[in-house]
This record gives C-alpha cells, structure tokens and sequence, in this order.
C-alpha cells in the first residue's frame, strides 16, 4: 500500500518509520534539505525535497495512486492545502490531517465532505487530554492505550520494588478471575511475551490486557493502598491545560490550574465553575508548597516549556505530590524522562503518532509499545474454521513461544482468555507477538496476517 | 565503526549466491561435452561451502546495523572477494592457469572493463566462455544491488549498500522502498538483455553466442567470445543491433525504466540524455568525416565503424569492428578524449559520467562568471533543478581522485617499459571500464603482453573506476577503521 506523508518533522519521520517496518510503501515530501538527508540515512522511505502544497512536487510522489496522504507538518495551513490539493490530483485517497487550531477544528462544514473532504483529522492536544485522562482513572499506569473504541484496553503497569507480585509466577495474576491478561512485558527495554510460569521482576513494565469494568479489581490487585482520586494540580493554561481543565470543571476533584499569565487566567477563571485557577509561576516552589502540592495527587505539567515541565515534576514531587505526568515534545526524551524519575509522559507528537497510526490500522494492527516498538505487534485476525485454534480449549493450543492471545471479541462480547477458553469460528482475535515468530503465527491462523 | 560479523555474513551470502550461479555454465559444459564440467562444480561446491562459512561465523544484529561505513566495506570487500570466486572456474579449468591473470580476467569482467589477457579466446571451453559473460552481466547491474533485490530483510541497511555500489553521484530512488528499487532496476537490465538477445538470434547469431554477446552489451562490459570482437562476424545487422544497446546500457536506467511505465518523452525531457546522445551524434560525425577517404572510400563505411568505435568506446563496452589503432591521429584522439566522458550516471557504464562533466563545465563557467561579476549571486541548475553545493564539491573531488590515480598509474605502467600511448591508453580503458586501449592494448591485441606488476595496477584501476573511487578510497584511510 502506497503512503504519501507531508512533512518530515518528528511526526512525520515516527509514522514513517513505523509504516516503513511494516512493509508499506512510504513516500515522504519536505522543504528542508536536513530532514530529507537524515531520512535518507535512517529510513527505507523514498525522502522527496520539495514543498508539500506543490501540486507538482504532489504530482511527481505519486499521489495519484497512493492510497492515504498524512498530513503531518508543524502548519495546519500546510496541511490542510496539501489535503486540499491531493483530493483534487486523487479524488479517492484517505486523507489525515494534523490540525492545532481550535477554531479550525470547530468549522465541521470546512473539513467535510464539501470543502475539504478530510477523512480524519489529528488534533494532537485533544489526543493528549484523552491520554491525560485516562491515565488519571488508572493511577499507576504508565500508559493506557484504547482498543476497539476503548472495549478493551491495553495498560502499561510499571512493577516497583515493594509490588507483591515481585517473584510471583505470571499466571498467579489472573488466577482466580478472568477479565486480565498479561499480554507484553518490557524488560531492561526489551519486549517480552510472557509465559505463564516465567517470574515477574521489579521495574518489568506490565502490559495488561482487560475490559473497563475490571478495571477496578486491576487496580486494586497491583495498588492496594491507592486512594480514590482527589486533588489534582494543573501547570500551564495552555490549550491542552484549558481543555483538561474543562474536562474536570464538573467531576467531584478538587482541580487547581496554575499559569504565568494573569491576563489567561482571568479568561480561565470566567470560563470554569468549580477549578481553582491561580496566577503564578509552576516552578516557584514556595507556590506550589501554599497550594497544597503535598496533598496532590497528582501534579500535570503541561506547559509550552518541556524543559520546565519535568523540573517543576520533579519538584513537586519531592515536595509531596504522589503521581507526575508531564507533557513533553521531543519524542527522543521519551526513554530518559521515564528513567529520572517521572511517572507518566504525555507528549502531543507521539500522541498524534498514535492517533494517526491507529486511523491508518482501523484497529486492525496497534503497536505494544511504542517505546522498543519495532519488536512487537499487536495484531487482530479473524479466527477461520481451518485454523487449529478454533474448538479447542486454549490449554492445548500449540501458540508459538513469543506469541498470545490477549482478547477474543465475539460479536459485542469481549472475553479475557484463559486456558479452558475456546476459540469460535469468526471470533475476532487480538494477539500479541513479537515480530519474530509472526511467521508461525500466520500458519497457526491458517490466515496471511492482514496489516492493514 | 564498523560491524566485522556484518561484513563477514553479507559477503558470505555474496559467494553463495555467485558459486550457486555457477551452475549455469555447468550445465552449458555438460551440453557441450567441453570437458570443464568438473572444474565448474568443484568451483561451485568451494564457492557455496565457503559463503556458508562465512554466512556462520558473521552474523546481522539488526538491519539499522549496517551503516554508512559497513555498507561501504562490504561492497568494496565483496568486489574484491568476488574476483576471486569468479577466478577459479578459470584457474581450475586450466583455461587460465596462472592466479594474476585468472584474477585480472574476473576482474575485468565484474568491472565490465572486458580487458582480456586471453589470446585465443575461441579455445577456451564453451562453458567458461559462459562464465566470463555471466559475471559481466552480474557486474554491470551490480552484485551488490542484486543482493539487495533479493534479500528481504536489509531495509535501510540496503540503502546505504546501494549508495556505496551504484555509479552515480545523485541516488535516483525509483520506488519507496530501496528493494523494490533494485528490483525495478533489475528487471529492466533484464528485459533488455532477453530483447538483445531475441533480436541477435532472429539475424542468424548462434544463440550461445547472442547470448553471451548481450550478456557482455547491457553491462557495457565487451568481452566477446570471438578473437576478432564483433568484427568476426562482419555483419551490418548485429552492428546496428550492438549499437543500439550499446547506447540503450549507456544511458540511466532510471529512464528506461520512466519509459516502460509510459513517460515517452523522458529521453528527451532529461537533460543529461540529451546532451550523451548530441555528444555521441558530434562524435560519430567528426570520427567518420575523418576516416572517411584515409581509411574507407565509402562512406556508409565510414559511418558504420565511426557508429561502432564511437559507441563502444563512449560507453565503455569494448567490443569493436576495425582496428581503430591504424586511424588517423584526430579519430584516435577523440576515441581515448571519449574514454574519459564515459557513458550516463546511472548506466551500467563506466568514466566520468556525462551529468558530472555537465556540472563541471557548469560550475566552471560560473567561477568565469563570477570575475566578471564579483557580486553576483549564482546557482548551478540542472535541468531546472539548483544542485547542491556538496554535490559539486564531491564532483570536483572525485575528478580531482580520478586524475590523480590515472597519473600515478600511467607513471608506474611507463616505469615497466610500455611505451607512452600504451601507458595512458591502458590505465584509462581499464580506470573507465573499457577494455581495448591503443598500441600493445590495442583492440586487435590483448593484455597478456602486460608486466605482472602492471596487471595488478590495472586491476586496482578496474575495481576503482568500477567503484567510483570513493568507496574504494575510503577503505584504505586509517580514520575508517578507527572506532
């Protein structure tokens, strides 16, 4: 499949690569001469020089048969003429667009079929609130990836030293009870699938399959001692700290929004109900000691500044607050924030990497971690009568070591699996595995594993 | 730094691959009844366990493993390995006994040089005859580029195997993905040697020969398996049909390929194509006015081996149908003068390229320009498109290489006694990948009269000019091997 990107940027170079190692056809286009070079040298994408609203330069990269265009420069007006010029060269080509205004998004007529015709469009600072969010429900997660439209989810949990799962055999943590499946473990930033009688480790990174409503049970196996959710501390009014703010304004938390600028915070405080909004610097640490920051459960770092964002996280954590998510934006930080010390990160681009990925995947292929992600899949396929998985309790199933099932999804049922489960026909599955042994997945199936 | 258990391992895949190959000529021996049979399966049974060996001991972490500096180590390691495979179907035989000059025929073939130190080339065996075209025709696409055709898991690694082996100071990337690139190139050079072939048989040529013919055309390579080169056969017909190929390999393959997908006015559109194919025009113009009367009285005939000469050298082939050594000095001049232009960037042909002598003379004329207008703010365009200023400085720094290794190699050949046109007409067909030069080199003569130190300079020569120079260079500063 044929994939036209605009824009060579960190998004733009993430979703390449990523679609690159999957054996699609990738074509990218930029205007600055150093990003093509440095694709040329790291990637096997055909890198093209030039300006992404040229409809030659579009002509020329084959957009008249490319199947999507991603728009993924830094310039919503970029994108969005480059989406409207690809439409117009190929009237049948899926198009993403990463958009940041707010009021563009707003404007449904102007993205629609009409006008532009956009398929999906990106919003990086919506996606990083649905992440934020998400994260708050689940404290203790590093990470929280939807699937199936949030049915399942796929959650990181990190193993401390004081776990008592530290030693325990894997099964040990879904005995008992269905509805959780370890399905992936990073260890020493190595993916791992787990087998059920390896031992778990402290600081393997947990990913947990379920369903929403064992959540609760989830939670309250790896953190006992967590509480209900109760004070939270938002820095930086930004458009991601506005948005996160209204989205709490009319929850039972107490929410409290800390910004520089006086003349955003009077706009805030006119705007919300319940949140506290203070005008003040977030890496002032008298500040944060008068509100209370001791008491927080949470400290949100989002400002513009990623530098500042993971000081005043640390900061505020060593002054009290129990859990830090910081927003930062190179995605080549992401690997370092997590080792000083910083519970979760949140970071608009590998949001939109995500976002745009999984609009290009449907759901079909997500990734496991997008950290060490080129080791790991996580795949979907239909169970087919031929293939030995079907009418045989899981237990006696031969899965390729490196291989598991992590979710059968049967009509609008989703089932947690354990050895007694069989597998219908025309069950879907979601299976993780390690690139490695994809091949023997695929003979298991009785089916060529469908990428996209 | 660079990976050894990388180099080691792909360069293992690389003997298999060529001793696998070698079954063809095996089979052609047992057809013939040629008696070298044995030689070629002993060859192919070396080659194959020896690549295994390699293929073990070496082993790929990642496919990002292979960067810049292993690409670059494995192809000029794996051309200089691959000498040696393709040697011992000649040393085994017995067709060839001595190691130098088994080393400097297999050479000259993977370079496409089509120097030969054979003398009589119609009694070497069928199958080696075979033999000698195959690896020009692996040599002219690239052995490397075809590894990377068929080898699905290089990735980027592929890129920069292919950066280090194609001819061409821009990198045209067809297709997205780098294999399917080489692929695409692959089948082209393919397509087109079948059609020689086919249109070869159809004017009467034995089919063993077409075949060794076109696989000797396409990589521009020139070795025929005739003592007397094309001219054996004296047949306007399969000079017209070499001619055309001839120039066919000359130009980019990026086009041919443009052109099979349907851009019919890419030929003219290019303008690097424009100006190869105006130059080989002037050429064939000034060569055959000149022989005209002095060495033939018709003129059809002087057009038709003006066309030839002019072709074969330009492009670097070698084959050839009169001995242009007795011409007069202007047609002399200008054949070894066209040696060095050489044929497109991106073809399977060898000198300096046409689009860099374009850029040179370019980039010249704005220096001029610029006494003229100090202030002036220029840009060298190509075909509408400004070049990079590191394109070009790595074009003047390649010239400059190029010169400075064909004067220390003319040096040394005159230093073992040939005399003056022998020694700059050898170093140049063999730094170009032509073949035949002038006097003891001539094209009716071979290079078995060459002193053995002066093959294996004429050897470095073909393996650099082959290279483009860099990626051989590069490999004997000390900072490339330094962590």
């Amino acid at each position: 499949m044929k994939i036209t990107i605009v824009g060579a940027g960190d998004v733009g170079f993430h979703i390449a690569k990523r679609l690159s190692d999957e054996n699609q056809d990738v074509v990218v286009i930029d205007k600055d001469p150093a990003k093509i070079a440095q694709i040329n040298e790291n990637l096997d994408v055909q890198a093209l020089l030039g300006s992404g609203t040229s409809p030659e330069m579009l002509k020329n990269s084959g957009v008249n048969n490319a199947r999507i265009l991603i728009a993924a420069t830094d310039s919503d007006e970029v994108n969005l003429i480059a989406c409207m010029i690809a439409r117009n060269l190929n009237p049948v080509i899926v198009k993403i667009a990463r958009l940041r205004n707010q009021e563009y998004l707003r404007e449904e007529k102007l993205l629609g079929k009409e006008m532009l015709g956009l398929d999906q469009v990106i919003n990086p600072e919506s996606a990083m609130v649905e992440t934020i969010l998400n994260l708050m429900n689940f404290p203790g997660a590093s990470e929280v990836i939807d699937f199936e439209g949030g049915r399942v989810k796929l959650i990181g949990v990190p193993i401390r030293k004081d776990s008592r799962f530290v030693g325990q055999q894997f099964r040990s943590i879904s005995k008992g009870e269905g509805g959780l499946l370890v399905g992936a473990i990073i260890r020493r930033n190595q993916v791992l699938i787990p087998h059920g009688k390896d031992h778990i480790k402290t600081d393997d990174l947990l990913y947990v399959v379920t369903t929403p409503d064992q959540l609760g049970s989830l939670f309250r196996k790896f953190y006992a001692q967590d509480r209900e959710l109760k004070r939270v501390c938002i820095v930086g009014a930004g458009a991601t700290g506005a948005s996160l703010a209204a989205a709490m304004d009319n929850s039972k938390v107490n929410v409290k929004i800390i910004d520089r600028d006086s003349a955003i915070c009077t706009t805030l405080a006119e705007n919300l109900e319940r949140v506290t909004v203070i005008n003040g610097d977030g890496t002032d640490g008298e500040l944060l000691r008068e509100e209370n920051i001791s008491e927080a459960d949470f400290i949100i770092a989002v400002t513009g500044d990623e530098e500042s964002n993971v000081l005043m996280s640390l900061l505020a954590k060593t002054l009290g607050a129990k859990r830090a998510i910081t927003r930062i934006n190179k995605l080549s930080y992401l690997p370092l924030v997590s080792a000083i010390g910083i519970d979760s990160v949140v970071s608009g681009r590998l949001s939109a990497v995500r976002a745009i990925l999984q609009y290009i995947r449907r759901g079909k292929v997500l990734s496991v971690a997008p950290l060490e992600g080129k080791h790991a899949q996580v795949i979907e396929a239909e169970a087919l009568r031929t293939s030995d998985i079907v009418n045989t309790p899981l237990s006696q199933v031969k899965f390729p070591r490196g291989a598991i099932l992590g979710a059968i999804i049967r009509q609008d049922n989703i089932i947690i699996p354990t050895g007694d489960s069989v597998v219908q026909e025309k069950d879907r599955l979601i299976v993780f595995a390690l690139d490695k042994v994809i091949a023997s997945l695929e003979k298991l199936l009785t089916v060529k594993l469908e990428y996209i | 730094m660079i990976h050894p258990e990388t180099v080691i391992r792909f360069t293992g895949i690389l003997i298999f691959f060529l001793g696998f190959s070698m079954g063809a000529p095996a089979l052609v021996s047992i057809a013939y009844r040629d008696g070298t049979t044995l030689a070629l399966l002993y060859s192919m049974s070396i080659s194959m366990g020896a690549g295994l060996l390699f293929f073990r001991l070496g082993k790929i972490k990642d496919e990002t493993a292979i960067n810049h500096r292993d690409g670059v180590a494995i192809v000029t390691i794996g051309w200089v390995i691959a000498g040696l495979v393709g040697a011992l179907p000649f040393l085994l035989s017995g067709s060839i006994p001595d190691f130098t000059d088994a080393y400097f025929e297999s050479v000259s073939g993977f370079t496409t040089t089509g120097a030969s130190i054979l003398t009589d080339i119609e009694g070497v065996p069928k199958g080696i005859l075979l033999w000698r075209s195959l690896i020009q025709w692996f040599g002219g696409m690239g052995i490397i580029v075809f590894s990377i055709a068929i080898l699905p898991f290089l990735g980027v690694g592929g890129m920069q195997l292919y950066k280090a082996e194609i001819p061409s100071p821009v990198i045209d990337k067809l297709k997205p993905r780098i294999s399917d690139t080489a692929k695409a190139l692959w089948k082209v050079y393919l397509l087109l040697t079948v059609l020689q072939i086919l249109l070869l048989v159809m004017g009467g040529m034995a089919v063993f020969d077409a075949a060794c013919h076109a696989f000797c055309t396409m990589p521009t390579g020139g070795f025929s398996p005739k003592n007397t080169s094309i001219a054996y056969y004296d047949n306007a017909y399969f000079e017209g049909v070499i001619i055309i190929f001839m120039l066919l390999a000359g130009i980019n393959f990026s086009l041919h390929y443009r052109l099979i997908k349907g851009d019919y006015h890419v030929f003219h559109r290019d303008p690097e194509s424009r100006v190869f194919l105006g130059i080989v025009a002037v050429l064939v113009l000034l060569v055959a006015m000149n022989i005209h009367g002095s060495v033939y009285d018709s003129l059809t005939r002087a057009f038709r081996y003006a066309a030839f000469q002019v072709s074969s050298i330009i492009t670097t082939t070698g084959f050839a149908t009169a001995d242009f050594d007795t011409w007069p000095s202007l047609a002399k001049t200008i054949l070894i003068l066209s040696m060095f232009l050489g044929a497109m960037a991106g073809s399977t042909g060898g000198g300096l390229k046409t689009m860099r002598i374009i850029l040179l003379a370019k980039h010249s004329y704005k220096e001029v320009f610029h006494i003229i207008h100090p202030h002036a703010v220029t840009a060298v365009k190509l075909g509408g498109k400004v070049v990079p200023q590191e394109i070009l400085s790595s074009i003047w720094g390649f010239f400059v290489l190029y010169l400075g290794i064909y004067v220390a190699s003319v040096l040394v050949m005159a230093s073992l006694g040939l005399d003056m046109i022998s020694a700059i007409s050898s170093v140049a067909a063999c730094i170009f990948n032509i073949g035949p030069g002038l006097g003891v080199v001539g094209p009716v003569q071979n290079y078995s009269s060459i002193p053995l130190p002066g093959k294996w300079v004429l050897t470095f020569c073909m393996l650099v000019g082959r290279l483009e120079i860099y990626t051989v260079i590069v490999l004997l500063l000390p900072e490339f091997w330094r962590k």
